[in-house]
């Protein structure tokens, strides 16, 4: 067996920021993170192997491709070094993180940065929207309408109202509470919004229908916001927990991964997991990889989950496939109060990407970065008292590409 | 604030009085989007109902108007503020008017209720001169900055009576309950961030005289660290607002930079004639949008014959070469660059920004506690960069050689730093990357 690939922390952009209204070019977002991250963690720049990045869409959003040669940018210390930039739509985070884990695992490097990033607020909502259809299957899914995401995802709503019955009361009390975590956040993009549940739970001309049951507090957020993290081999967590007096024992390291994608089309989906209790079985075999190879029996083996809810449905579809409910049942762990932050089992303390926002290619490196704090008693707001083990999940496309992870002590 | 000493409050119902201003209405959307039962009170019927309107269009929510009751004064105070925890004066910024105001509500004021008074820098001590020694128990000054729901800043200023354990429970009640960055301030005129902030604005107003307002307004500009054009800030602001509390602090401050508080003649007299800037758009202010031959065009003042002219595309190399850093993160480059420019015109912008570093810092002490308070309420009232991230940018030793370069008293902190005492970085708001403020 592999020897394990710890996490040394990272930093995260404020993602209420908007750095086009700033006047800044996209590397002006990579150089705060991965100089925050460098300064958070006290890591010369110097001892960096290899640099991944992880972006869904610079090229549309902001004209700029080849992320990962702005490294350089940051230090004169990265001359050389290299790098890559991957795309997986909103797992683009994930994917980097898994390549760089492959790397040091395989022994190539010792460290290695992993950035996720995404510039969103350069454009209207209208064509955001039109560029995020490019994670669907843009021509038959996405083209000529208007918002195809919320309508995808309230497609997945709709299964799951045909399969098992879904009241939309629920998905408001999921959008609750991931504002109410956010509140807590200082690093949350609606820290300062106002949401209520009677608010989620109403339609009226601030809280619209933007696709089928999907309503504006049942949206994840258009985001700038970058996150920059660092994973590292045995050898180079021993010498930096000794640098720092830190007992290796209490450095994070990914216990588990799980990776697997479904067909790109929706209705592929749906057609392909007819038969299944989970609608989304690549998604539920993701998670149970991650959990596998973490050596965890069960989601009550976790302490708390940081979850792809890019909508309301997508969350409320995380409860059962982590399996805190029998399939079709997630209303249950809603009811009774689990997700909650001082819940059973917590579900983005963060406020996610309804509350924490949503910087595409950003948020599965943000996810484990949350992890990271949550393991090392150091959330700032919204830890989760006692927190040791914390699964994340990070979904490309409408359920496309799916990746969790399982970091812990 | 020591966070852990201070119990929250209770607070449920909040009467919001003048809840029909910006203030009020403002208030009302902070205090009922953290849970409490507002009662909005204005003059008039269609003000309040014109009030719950606009705290929907802040909160974009109709359901918040659930918490929210309207009500006029003619209800009568005492029943309005039957079971009120705190009862918040946001009527217009007019001593008489609030004294006077205030006075009804010693009246009518359950024992246990707290008064809250929001101004940009009247003296809590004497709004509250006549009033029972209960009602001065019970109250403070509790400046917002515009718009609340944006601007987090906020000053609490303590009436001198009101006992310690309250000041701490109210200040942290406003920063876990209602997400507010608190400053506490001592009663001084204009308080500290409209202290520090209106300095520097009527400063550079001063200087526009001299060398015009979009000279200024590019050499002080965004890439010096700030959201907005200072000249730009004082028209959104209002002039009416500028004058007032730079006049208070002119009349009731003597300290080292006190004729940069004198509001220039030409303001006065283009006031008086109506120019209050962005809120009397066809006059205008610094600058006014005209419709010329169909298409908008933004004119500028020419303070010197009070006339408007087009505005003309205005490139200063130096502060391109110092936007152009800043637009790709590199602010220590840009700032250094900014430090070592050469010429009248970067010595013009310079002895502007080290003026605010200088008189801001040197208010530690005076008006707040510590330097820190003072990086928060610029930070968070302002949307500046707070005056230590730009000592930290600068350099420490490099920022006391340009404060004597230029004349500038160097406050304590400064020195401290450049003698190595005190650690560096000096700016410490966790959670605010200074680089932020620094437009590109």
């Amino acid at each position: 067996m592999a020897e394990p690939v710890f996490v040394l922390g990272g930093y995260q952009t404020d993602f209420a920021r908007n750095w086009a209204k700033e006047g800044k070019h996209i590397s002006a977002l990579i150089v705060e993170a991965v100089s925050g991250a460098l300064d958070a963690t006290g890591i010369d720049p110097a001892d960096v192997g290899v640099g991944h990045v992880g972006n869904f869409a610079a090229e549309l959003y902001t004209m700029q491709g080849h992320l990962g040669a702005f490294l350089l940018e940051v230090d004169p210390a990265f001359s050389g070094l290299p790098t890559a930039r991957h795309e997986a739509a909103c797992a683009s985070g994930s994917i980097a993180i898994l390549a760089a884990s492959a790397e040091i695992e395989a022994g190539r490097y010792d460290l290695a940065l992993v950035l996720g990033i995404e510039q969103m607020k350069t454009v209207d909502s209208a064509r955001g929207g039109d560029f995020l259809g490019t994670a669907a299957w843009y021509e038959r899914e996405a083209a000529g309408i208007s918002y195809p995401f919320p309508k995808l995802f309230g497609r997945l709503g709709d299964e799951y109202d045909r399969r098992y019955g879904l009241k939309d009361e629920h998905l408001a009390r999921i959008a609750a509470i991931n504002y109410a975590n956010a509140k807590r956040n200082p690093l949350a993009q609606t820290r300062t919004w106002y949401m209520s549940e009677e608010h989620a739970r109403s339609t009226d001309r601030y809280n619209t229908v933007i696709g089928g049951r999907i309503k504006v507090s049942d949206c994840s957020q258009v985001t700038d916001g970058a996150a920059c993290i660092f994973l590292a081999s045995k050898e180079y967590a021993r010498k930096y927990a000794a640098a720092r007096n830190l007992d290796l024992e209490r450095i994070p390291r990914i216990l588990g991964w799980g990776h697997h994608t479904a067909p790109i089309c929706f209705d592929d989906k749906i057609a392909e997991s007819r038969d299944n209790p989970y609608v989304l079985p690549h998604t539920r075999q993701a998670i149970l990889d991650a959990f596998r190879r973490a050596g965890i029996a069960d989601v009550w083996g976790i302490d708390a989950i940081e979850t792809h809810d890019c909508f309301t449905t997508s969350e409320y579809m995380a409860i059962d496939h982590f399996g805190l409910t029998p399939p079709g049942k997630s209303w249950q762990a809603i009811e009774e109060g689990v997700i909650e932050l001082d819940g059973a089992l917590p579900i983005n303390p963060s406020g996610g990407l309804i509350g924490a926002g949503h910087p595409v290619g950003c948020t599965g490196v943000r996810q484990v970065l949350d992890a990271y704090r949550q393991v090392t008693d150091s959330a700032p707001g919204y830890q989760v008292n006692g927190a040791r083990r914390v699964a994340t999940l990070n979904i490309g496309g409408s359920g496309t590409t799916s990746v969790s992870f399982v970091i812990g002590v | 604030m020591p966070a852990e000493a201070a119990r929250e409050l209770r607070l449920r119902h909040v009467v919001v009085l003048g809840a029909n201003g910006a203030m009020g209405a403002g208030a009302a959307a902070l205090f009922a989007a953290g849970g409490c039962t507002v009662t909005m009170v204005a003059r008039e019927r269609a003000k309040v109902e014109g009030a719950i309107a606009a705290v929907q269009t802040i909160a974009k929510s109709e359901r918040i108007a659930d918490s929210l009751c309207g009500a006029t004064y003619a209800d009568g105070l005492d029943q309005l503020c039957r079971d009120a925890d705190l009862i918040f004066e946001a009527i217009a910024e007019d001593f008489a008017a609030k004294r006077a105001l205030l006075a009804e509500v010693d009246a009518a004021r359950p024992p246990d209720a707290l008064v809250a008074t929001v101004t940009s820098g009247l003296s809590i001590t004497a709004l509250a001169e006549e009033r029972s020694p209960a009602f001065r128990a019970h109250f403070a000054g509790i400046h917002l900055y515009n718009p609340p729901h944006l601007m987090t800043g906020t000053e609490l200023i303590p009436h001198p009576e009101m006992p310690e354990p309250c000041v701490r429970a109210l200040a942290e009640t406003l920063s876990s309950r209602f997400g507010r960055q608190v400053v506490r301030c001592r009663d001084l005129p204009a308080f500290a961030g409209n202290r520090i902030g209106f300095k520097v604005l009527n400063e550079v107003a001063q200087l526009a005289e001299r060398y015009g307002v979009q000279v200024m307004d590019t050499l002080v500009g965004p890439y010096t660290g700030r959201a907005m054009a200072p000249l730009a800030t004082i028209d959104l602001v209002g002039w009416d607002v500028h004058q007032a509390i730079v006049d208070n602090v002119y009349a009731n401050t003597r300290d080292e930079a006190h004729r940069a508080f004198k509001l220039p003649a030409y303001m006065a007299a283009l006031a008086e004639r109506g120019h209050l800037g962005d809120k009397t758009p066809d006059l205008g202010g610094f600058y006014r949008r005209v419709k010329v031959d169909g298409r908008t065009e933004t004119q500028v003042l020419d303070p010197g014959t009070g006339r408007y002219t087009p505005a003309q595309p205005l490139r200063v190399p130096f502060v391109e070469e110092v936007r152009d850093l800043h637009r790709r993160g590199r602010y220590r480059q840009g700032i250094d660059r900014f430090m070592s420019a050469e010429g009248e015109q970067a010595d013009l912008a310079r002895r502007v920004v080290l003026g605010y570093i200088s008189y801001a810092l040197l208010r530690a002490g005076e008006v707040v506690d510590e330097y820190a308070d003072i990086d928060r309420i610029m930070a968070a009232g302002f949307n500046w960069a707070p005056p230590s991230a730009l000592v930290d940018l600068i350099g420490a030793q490099r920022t006391m050689q340009l404060l004597e370069r230029y004349d500038l008293p160097v406050p304590p902190l400064v020195e401290a730093a450049a003698r190595g005492e005190v650690a560096t970085p000096l700016f410490r708001l966790p959670f605010v990357s200074p680089g932020r403020y620094f437009a590109g």
